[in-house]
């Protein structure tokens, strides 16, 4: 997950919200918890002291009686923790009365910490006992006798905290490895739903793809709601884009068609003359005229790329230029045969293929002697779908350092030789543009073998 | 030869127009689609050159028509648009040959003169008949080898003749294949050219069938 993404952005945010919230939670229930269990002691104690206080009085002297079974065990223990205490105060003789647990030790009293008594009269306070336990402690004034015989007696209970304190601490360990599982449990949701939630910019981002890669058009498809706006947006900018590259490629051919006649009239004009201007306006109109037929086409490819989700038949193109080459080479008897199946379709223009074939055909009519041949086949090599169509020709060929070097692109060479002419760098700037190969060899009808490999619209 | 140059551009059109007329052909000019369509369908041009981006009527439709009318003179379509899309669509339209601008006035002057003779059944670059040569590229004849000076109108008389040798051509069909459009046509002057013709070639070459017209045979003994 990279920092600048949406996801990190949406699973920062549930990880920060379960930081701050997660521990105020465990605070707050630890609280709760340790509220109610404290309260728990606290009214045991209460009970305790009450039961003491009432046994302890309820004996018609004018001092405390030692009371009966409390019902509490531990009293009985030594040093269990759990004590009681009825102790004389102001210094005046008085009996002192305490649990067996307590012996001979003693404990300090709320009163004696200066501990306010509480609306009930009892005093609450937390002391360290005899073995250094916490102890938790209860306290009552009781006054007995009457007049210059009255005593105040304190009567008081402790019980041990460490019980509290045991169960506070298991429960505070439960509760963390409850909240730390709640945690783990949140962001492992938040990232099953980071996923989830952006499953549809992923596809949107797939047929993305898919339309770069030439297999669709527009975005298809049902989306969410949120991202029906977005579809839309990018549908219509790849139409305008498509409106452009259209407008574009229009204006290229008024371009070239404002520009050939100019220079058609300067030519002619120019070759009526003898005159050294007149030469040299020959030479640079020729060049003018290679130059805007190469521009043109470079100019008419660059708007190509980016078209997308074209397909166009093999066969029909190389049928249709068969028929139109055989008019225009009429008077040359040329048997000329189209071997492709139906159903080939290269993934580009048609515009593109007719202009690749034409050229190719076109040159073969020129130097074959009497037999031009066009073959189609799917490629099954490669990863991607390509087509392969070869135009062959029984005339006298190239020679072996011709086919060794490369086709020179958007240059004029000798047109006295078959296949130099700016016929195949035209064919070779296109199948470059289309992403293919373009080869010459040897044909085994004794002339000029031309391949070209196209990708392929699979079937 | 009479021969139609239908284009938009002033200038290319009177280059066309000056090449042509050189070249030994009477030229008509149209600079639009509908005037273009006009002439090629009332007058018998032995060649059309016909631009497809025309004003009111592309040439792409103008050869259409006059095709649809079994109108079967040989068209030369003239284009900037040099895209093999265009030319699979223009041939299929009906046209001979095509041309990309910008062209060689000699590369368009010399597909006239193959159409020209293919259109008269002459499968050759030269025609012959008897002692007599025409050398369609060169627009020269020579009599048994010896070139001969004619006049343009001569040369055109004697260049239709020999396109259409061994067949009897009538005066009207002269006139109209001769003359431009608005030329003053009298019957009359293929007669005086005749004449001068006998007189430079050997004068039973060119036999008179009477009532009909003429007949040019390769040697005078045939009647």
């Amino acid at each position: 997950m990279r920092l600048n993404s949406l996801a990190f952005r949406l699973f920062a945010t549930t990880a920060a919200w379960a930081a701050i919230v997660l521990p105020i939670a465990g605070l707050l229930i630890y609280g709760l918890y340790r509220s109610d269990i404290v309260g728990q002691h606290d009214r045991r104690l209460l009970l305790l002291l009450t039961v003491l206080h009432s046994d302890s009085i309820d004996n018609g002297t004018d001092v405390p009686g030692a009371p009966n079974d409390i019902g509490e065990p531990l009293f009985n223990v030594s040093q269990s923790g759990w004590y009681w205490q009825i102790q004389p105060l102001e210094k005046r003789p008085g009996r002192r009365l305490v649990s067996e647990s307590l012996a001979d030790d003693v404990y300090p009293l709320p009163s004696s910490l200066n501990v306010a008594p509480g609306d009930d009269e009892r005093r609450w306070a937390n002391v360290v006992g005899p073995a250094g336990q916490q102890l938790r402690v209860v306290e009552i004034m009781h006054v007995f006798g009457q007049g210059a015989e009255a005593q105040r007696y304190s009567i008081s209970v402790a019980g041990t905290m460490a019980e509290v304190d045991r169960s506070l601490s298991s429960f505070s360990t439960r509760l963390l490895q409850a909240l730390t599982l709640a945690g783990l449990g949140l962001l492992l949701v938040t990232l099953f739903q980071v996923r989830f939630g952006l499953q549809p910019l992923r596809q949107i981002e797939r047929r993305l793809a898919d339309i770069r890669a030439g297999d669709a058009q527009r975005l298809d498809g049902a989306v969410p709601v949120e991202i029906t706006p977005l579809q839309n947006e990018l549908n219509a900018l790849l139409k305008s884009n498509q409106d452009v590259v259209e407008r574009a490629r229009t204006q290229v051919g008024n371009l070239a068609h404002a520009l050939k006649t100019p220079i058609a009239i300067l030519m002619n004009e120019a070759r009526e003359d003898k005159t050294q201007l007149a030469a040299k306006v020959v030479e640079q109109t020729s060049l003018m005229r290679d130059q805007v037929t190469h521009y043109l086409n470079r100019a008419r490819m660059a708007a190509n790329v980016g078209i997308v989700g074209t397909a166009t038949d093999v066969l029909k193109v190389g049928d249709a230029l068969a028929r139109t080459l055989q008019r225009i080479y009429r008077d040359k008897p040329i048997e000329m045969t189209v071997d492709c199946p139906e159903n080939l379709r290269f993934r580009g223009e048609r515009q593109d293929l007719e202009e690749m074939l034409g050229n190719l055909m076109d040159n073969a009519c020129k130097w074959c002697i009497g037999h031009v041949r066009l073959t189609a086949r799917p490629l099954s090599d490669g990863k991607q779908p390509m087509l392969e169509i070869a135009v062959e020709d029984d005339g006298p060929g190239l020679t072996p350092e011709q086919l060794a070097a490369p086709v020179q692109r958007g240059r004029r060479l000798d047109e006295t030789k078959p296949g130099s002419g700016l016929g195949h760098s035209i064919v070779a700037d296109l199948v470059h543009a289309s992403g293919g190969r373009f080869e010459r060899m040897r044909s085994d009808l004794g002339g000029l073998k031309a391949r070209i490999v196209l990708p392929m619209v699979a079937a | 030869m009479r021969a139609l140059v239908v284009e938009d551009d002033k200038d290319l059109n009177r280059q066309l127009v000056r090449a042509l007329t050189d070249a030994g052909f009477a030229v008509d000019s149209a600079s639009d689609g509908e005037e273009g369509f006009f002439l090629g369908e009332t007058e018998p041009y032995d060649i059309v050159v016909l631009d497809i981006g025309l004003p009111k009527l592309d040439g792409l439709s103008v050869l259409e028509q006059w095709r649809r009318q079994e109108r079967k003179m040989p068209v030369i379509l003239l284009t900037a648009r040099d895209r093999w899309s265009d030319k699979v669509a223009g041939m299929d339209s009906g046209a001979d040959d095509y041309l990309a601008k910008p062209f060689h006035m000699e590369e368009l002057l010399a597909r006239i003169r193959a159409q020209v003779r293919r259109a008269s059944g002459h499968a050759k670059a030269e025609i012959e008949c008897g002692p007599l040569r025409l050398d369609t590229k060169t627009a020269r004849v020579t009599l048994d080898g010896q070139p001969i000076k004619l006049t343009s109108h001569e040369y055109r008389l004697l260049a239709y003749l020999l396109h259409h040798n061994g067949r009897v051509v009538s005066r009207t069909e002269l006139v109209e294949h001769l003359y431009e459009q608005d030329f003053d046509r009298d019957s009359n002057t293929i007669e005086v050219f005749i004449g001068r013709l006998r007189k430079k070639i050997p004068p039973d070459m060119i036999v008179t069938i009477r009532g009909l017209g003429y007949r040019l045979v390769p040697d005078g003994d045939a009647s």
